[in-house]
């Protein structure tokens, strides 16, 4: 069963906490995004496995964009 | 022979029951008595335990924030051993300023105000009064003490200030001010930075007369020599208790001998000088003998420096102080969640977002409130705490992204920090709300100022928070203001700062707080893009204009930081984090000791709006 990291707001990639392969329990910070002069810290929703990462640092983001896969 | 007859065992164990079932009742009945039961006893639960993440990632923020404040913590000692040493002054019979308040102060009340206020950068470190609110025989009073340690006393630039915030917060929570009088007088050599004018030395005698005239008591303990300025210092309170050595004078040695210059001083009027200052050194005016013996001015004189402090503890009993259980409307219970949560909880960096009600749940009475309007204006908190038992009302800016569609009226997406027109309508309502049910505010303050442009324009922005300074102005409770960070813009007007001379009685801060008018890139950008355009225009080199840049950046930096706040006097304290909840107790309870004006608790209707 798959979940996904979901990016709540629109904004810029300013760091990523994760890499792929690596074991995560819920509530690690997994990714940091600028928006409106605020860094928003986006977390792993759940205890798995991050199967896959679909962002870099500096990448623009919009609303609803996968940010990273977990498994 | 028992009052009621009792036939056979089975009406013995009748007769216990129904004695139970009545004592229960009436046990129940003082309580109903006693609260609006249903709304208070009660509230909604506020915050979760913090997640195992939460605690592994915060550990690093929760060290620096610590750290944080060892740095005032520093800057605090420096103040308390100013001057003499305490070894010093003992030797010579006294008892510094802070061994006093520690006498007088019923053990874990005192909340310090004003210990690196310092407007004018004096060298001596300090305006050298010592100030704050605390309990003297269970009752809330403002403090105030000169430092003896410091010129024995003297008065000094930024002083006159600091007295009048004093005596504006005891006017403010219409509690006593207590005063400890030990003060040689003017700095002689910076006399024109303070002796006169509208807020100057003289102020805080007028403002005496105008407590007393509103019915709140200045008690003083004198001591020492309070010649000129310290005379009126010592006689311009409602009631004077006295140290045997202390002498209260128009005028001290040093005037008397220095009377009548000729124009310039000569070998004669050196010698002249040299006997009257023998004279009133032995026989210093206005001692007990004169203002205990002649005039009656000193109602008691005591032997011992403790004495003094006893005899104003003694007269703190007798001062107007309802009960607490008058107006408590539970009873006082501490939150559920550790203080200590509070150091993960809040970041140092200003650009972190934080959720705001798990700050709120580690403040008040067993982590209980009743919000006002959740469902409107979400990017401000509102709504009714119990802070050691008594209600308040409570404001505070949330943090983080606001969702799709909000704010209604712009297609742009809304950040907390900012004040959108439904979070303005929200705490027009609340504030006016309190004003009408006689409960104090606090406020938490972490904004970046209302949302600009156009569009907000149109929105009536600027008008709604003008209309907030209207609602704060038309009601009559103390208010007590959190700058937990960020204080900006005209937001930092509105959001119950300060600037809200009568309602404001005091403002605290943490290590996080930063106050200005904007950040100081942004005041960059403002001052020199225009001047980047002309000077590309002309071909000349940027760097010189970069260089301004950020000098203005650093600048804005500097003098935004927490000790500039509490240097003059932005904020009235930097408080730990983890000393927070003392402070609102201490408001709470002071707000409530003596208040001017009462709603009985079964005609509050915020409570009912919010059940609606």
């Amino acid at each position: 069963m798959a979940e996904e990291i979901i990016a709540p707001l629109s904004g810029k990639i300013m760091a990523i906490n994760i890499t792929v392969g690596q074991e995560v329990e819920e509530d690690e910070e997994a990714v940091i995004i600028e928006a409106m002069k605020m860094e928003t810290s986006i977390y792993v929703p759940c205890d798995g496995k991050i199967a896959e990462i679909k962002v870099k640092v500096g990448d623009e983001v919009e609303e609803d964009d996968v940010l990273a896969v977990i498994e | 022979m028992p009052a009621i007859y009792v036939p056979d065992g089975l009406s013995v164990l009748m007769y216990h029951h129904w004695i139970a079932v009545i004592y229960k009742r009436s046990t129940e009945n003082k309580e109903n008595e006693k609260y609006m039961r249903p709304y208070f006893e009660k509230m909604p639960d506020l915050g979760k335990e913090l997640k195992k993440g939460q605690i592994k990632r915060s550990e690093e923020a929760r060290q620096q924030f610590k750290d944080s404040e060892v740095e005032i913590e520093k800057e605090v000692d420096k103040v308390k051993n100013a001057g003499f040493s305490e070894e010093k002054i003992n030797a010579r019979g006294q008892m510094t300023v802070w061994q006093r308040l520690e006498y007088l102060i019923d053990p874990g009340t005192w909340s310090p105000l004003h210990t690196l206020f310092n407007p004018t950068d004096n060298e001596e470190g300090t305006t050298n009064v010592i100030d704050g609110i605390g309990k003297i025989s269970g009752r809330w009073a403002v403090v105030i003490g000169f430092d003896n340690k410091v010129m024995a006393g003297a008065w000094l630039p930024g002083q006159s200030e600091n007295i009048l915030r004093v005596q504006d917060l005891a006017k403010r929570l219409n509690i006593p001010l207590v005063w400890l009088v030990n003060c040689s007088g003017a700095k002689l050599t910076e006399q024109e930075k303070f002796y006169a004018n509208r807020r100057g030395a003289g102020t805080p005698f007028f403002r005496h007369a105008e407590l007393e005239q509103l019915g709140i008591p200045v008690l003083a303990g004198i001591y020492g020599t309070n010649p000129a300025g310290g005379g009126y210092q010592a006689v311009s309170p409602t009631i004077l208790f006295a140290h045997k050595d202390c002498n209260i004078a128009v005028g001290g040695a040093g005037i008397v001998s220095g009377m009548a210059p000729k124009g310039g001083f000569d070998l004669d009027s050196a010698e002249d000088l040299i006997e009257k200052s023998k004279h009133f050194k032995a026989k210093p005016p206005g001692a007990v003998s004169t203002h205990y013996d002649a005039t009656g001015f000193f109602r008691y004189v005591y032997e011992e420096e403790t004495g003094v402090l006893d005899g104003l503890k003694d007269f703190m009993t007798k001062i107007p102080a309802y009960d607490p259980e008058f107006f408590r409307v539970a009873e006082p219970a501490a939150p559920k969640f550790e203080q200590d949560d509070l150091y993960r909880l809040l970041p140092l960096d200003p650009k972190k977002v934080y959720d705001f009600d798990e700050i709120l749940a580690r403040l008040v009475d067993n982590s209980e409130h009743m919000e006002y309007r959740p469902d409107y204006g979400p990017e401000m908190y509102t709504g009714l705490v119990k802070i050691d038992g008594f209600l308040v009302g409570c404001i505070g800016n949330r943090q983080g992204y606001l969702g799709k569609g909000y704010p209604e009226y712009a297609d742009y997406p809304g950040i907390c920090g900012k004040l959108y027109r439904q979070g303005l309508i929200k705490m027009n309502e609340f504030v006016t709300q309190c004003g009408r049910d006689r409960v104090p505010v606090v406020w938490f303050q972490d904004t970046s100022g209302i949302d600009v442009g156009d569009i907000a324009e149109r929105a009536e922005l600027l008008g709604l928070g003008q209309s907030l300074v209207y609602s704060i102005q038309q009601t009559d409770v103390p208010m007590m203001l959190v700058l937990l960070r960020k204080g900006t813009a005209a937001a930092h007007y509105v959001l119950g700062g300060p600037t809200a001379n009568r309602h404001n009685a005091f403002t605290i801060g943490t290590t996080a707080s930063e106050i200005y008018v904007m950040h100081g890139e942004t005041a960059s950008v403002a001052t020199y893009s225009r001047r980047l355009v002309k000077e590309k225009e002309a071909g000349r080199p940027l760097e010189p204009v970069i260089e301004k840049m950020n000098a203005l950046a650093d600048e804005y930096h500097q003098k935004s930081r927490p000790l500039f706040c509490a240097k003059t006097g932005m904020v009235d304290e930097i408080v730990p984090l983890d000393a927070v909840r003392k402070y609102l107790v201490a408001f709470a309870g002071s707000s409530y000791q003596n208040p001017k004006s009462i709603c009985p608790q079964h005609h509050l209707m915020l409570p009912r709006i919010i059940k609606g």
